[in-house]
């Protein structure tokens, strides 16, 4: 091809496939890559030795009529704050999994208070498993978490409730929120799920993202039943207010689990983030 | 959607919106309750007082300033900007005695504060302050004045007002409880204040500070008042 600075260049045609031997070489490098990046990134369900000895198979799955999964700290903490206050759960396992935000590897139990995804087990009723998200899952890797879990459990009869936070800004509402009641909980439910919801549902345009959205995705695609609490905070991190918004799905909970009546004020601040006496931003 | 409006303050959004200022109002919410309550001869500031870390000097942490012998302001949102203003504010009173040899009227410096917040809701690269403040005092006249700014530069009169976290709900109690007769008797506005503010205090009356200035009086900031008041209020 001439040029108007008087060099000729040599074009490829895309019509004549040219021999790609180098090519070649570099592909199965990039493919070793490739696969190294996804071993790396493996989601890896840990559970624990009294939990696989329970199970008669070798593939592990696990009896469960109802799961609530809590994702971020303000579900989180209102689970621990109301729920798992009791002495009647069991740890019975963790993932473990790696992303640029989240490095929990270990296949040992995690550290009370670290980021990590735990599963409780009640110990009077053993077919109800909570788990409690506080660690970042990576978009690539929400599908392995929801295929995996669920995998775990057997799905006959399976319940799924899910709790999630969410920050106020992207609420999307034509209304000015200013001065209205925030937080605030909206819910969605799969098609399988026939029961009535305990807040109104979420507004279009709105949509769900992150783990939630995998695991309602999962259980619409396999037809089980659940349903999606999202609490809508103004607050960055884990805040007492925030929490008791939750407090309408402790009716369904208490069907489940024998609940302790309310938790005191100090034992909901123990999960709070300790709160801004230290900051003098605003006075 | 405000997404792509909100980053330049001197942008307006298609639907006549400036989002930072907007912003700048929630920045206020953040800040601890304030109330003001003008009286016929006697106006009133109340402040929920934050808690402060053990090793804090709490001499240094005020909500209410002087602005001048005869004006006083409370202010609620972010702290390092309520201290630019306020430090304005003061050259400013000096700056009037000095030139026109008279205190500054209430509304005069109200003014002077709202022009400098709205100045900065105009200007490239800066951003609205994030404070609202009530200011009272009493012109040479002796007539009582309460004003509110807003991060807008707006300022209004108020008979009587909140500014904060829990502002509304403290200014629905005093709509519902407001009378003008009350108004002649110092101990029923200050009693108004405080009630107002026990609306949304935390944990009781520990937590408030009180600002009095009555004609002719210099202001007097009253740290535990609410013991000397507790007895009447609760009787009422």
């Amino acid at each position: 091809m001439a040029t108007f600075f008087g060099e000729v260049l040599s074009v490829y045609s895309r019509a004549v496939e040219e021999d790609d031997d180098e090519l070649d070489d570099e592909n199965e490098e990039d493919e070793q890559i490739r696969r190294e990046i996804e071993e790396k990134r493996e989601v890896y369900i840990e559970w624990y030795p009294d939990v696989t000895q329970s199970v008669s198979s070798g593939n592990c799955t696990l009896q469960c009529s109802d799961l609530i999964i809590a994702v971020g700290p303000n579900a989180s903490g209102f689970l621990s704050a109301y729920v798992l206050n009791t002495e009647s759960w069991d740890a019975v396992g963790h993932v473990s999994l790696w992303n640029e935000k989240s490095r929990c590897t270990s296949r040992q139990p995690p550290l009370p208070g670290e980021p990590a995804c735990r599963f409780y087990r009640h110990r009077d009723n053993p077919s109800v498993l909570m788990c409690q998200s506080t660690c970042y899952v990576a978009e690539d890797q929400l599908f392995q978490w929801a295929d995996k879990v669920f995998g775990s459990l057997l799905n006959r009869g399976l319940n799924v409730m899910v709790l999630s936070d969410s920050p106020v800004a992207e609420y999307k509402t034509p209304d000015n929120l200013y001065g209205s009641a925030v937080p605030f909980l909206r819910s969605l439910k799969s098609s399988a799920f026939k029961d009535q919801a305990l807040c109104p549902a979420l507004e279009q345009p709105n949509i769900l993202t992150g783990l939630p959205a995998a695991v309602l995705s999962h259980c619409q695609v396999h037809r089980i039943p659940a349903v999606l609490y999202q609490c809508y905070t103004d607050v960055i991190g884990p805040d007492t207010v925030t929490m008791e918004t939750y407090k309408p799905a402790l009716t369904s909970l208490s069907k489940l689990v024998k609940l302790e009546p309310c938790p005191s004020a100090d034992a909901l601040r123990r999960f709070a983030k300790v709160s801004e006496a230290q900051s003098n931003l605003y006075t | 959607m405000a997404m792509s409006y909100d980053r330049a303050i001197t942008v307006f959004s298609p639907d006549g919106h400036l989002f930072q200022v907007e912003y700048a109002q929630e920045a206020v919410k953040k800040g601890s309750t304030a109330v003001g309550v003008r009286g016929k001869k006697i106006v009133v500031l109340g402040v929920e007082k934050k808690s402060i870390a053990k090793l804090q000097d709490d001499r240094t942490v005020r909500k209410i300033c002087a602005l001048d012998d005869n004006v006083f302001l409370a202010f609620a949102g972010l702290t390092a900007d309520a201290r630019v203003v306020v430090n304005r504010a003061r050259v400013e009173c000096q700056s009037h005695r000095l030139t026109v040899e008279d205190p500054v009227t209430v509304e005069y410096i109200t003014r002077f504060i709202s022009s400098i917040k709205q100045r900065y809701t105009q200007s490239n690269g800066r951003r609205p302050f994030g404070i609202s403040s009530l200011i009272v005092g009493f012109d040479f006249d002796g007539t009582p004045h309460l004003y509110q700014t807003e991060p807008s530069g707006t300022y209004h009169a108020w008979k009587a007002n909140a500014i904060g976290r829990s502002a509304k709900t403290v200014r629905e109690f005093l709509e519902k409880h407001y009378k003008e007769e009350d108004m002649e008797s110092d101990t029923e506005v200050i009693k108004l204040a405080i009630r107002a503010l026990l609306e949304v205090v935390q944990s009781g009356g520990k937590n408030i500070e009180l600002a009095i200035m009555k004609q002719d009086e210099s202001m007097k900031v009253c740290l535990n008042l609410w013991y000397l008041y507790s007895k009447k209020i609760a009787a009422v």
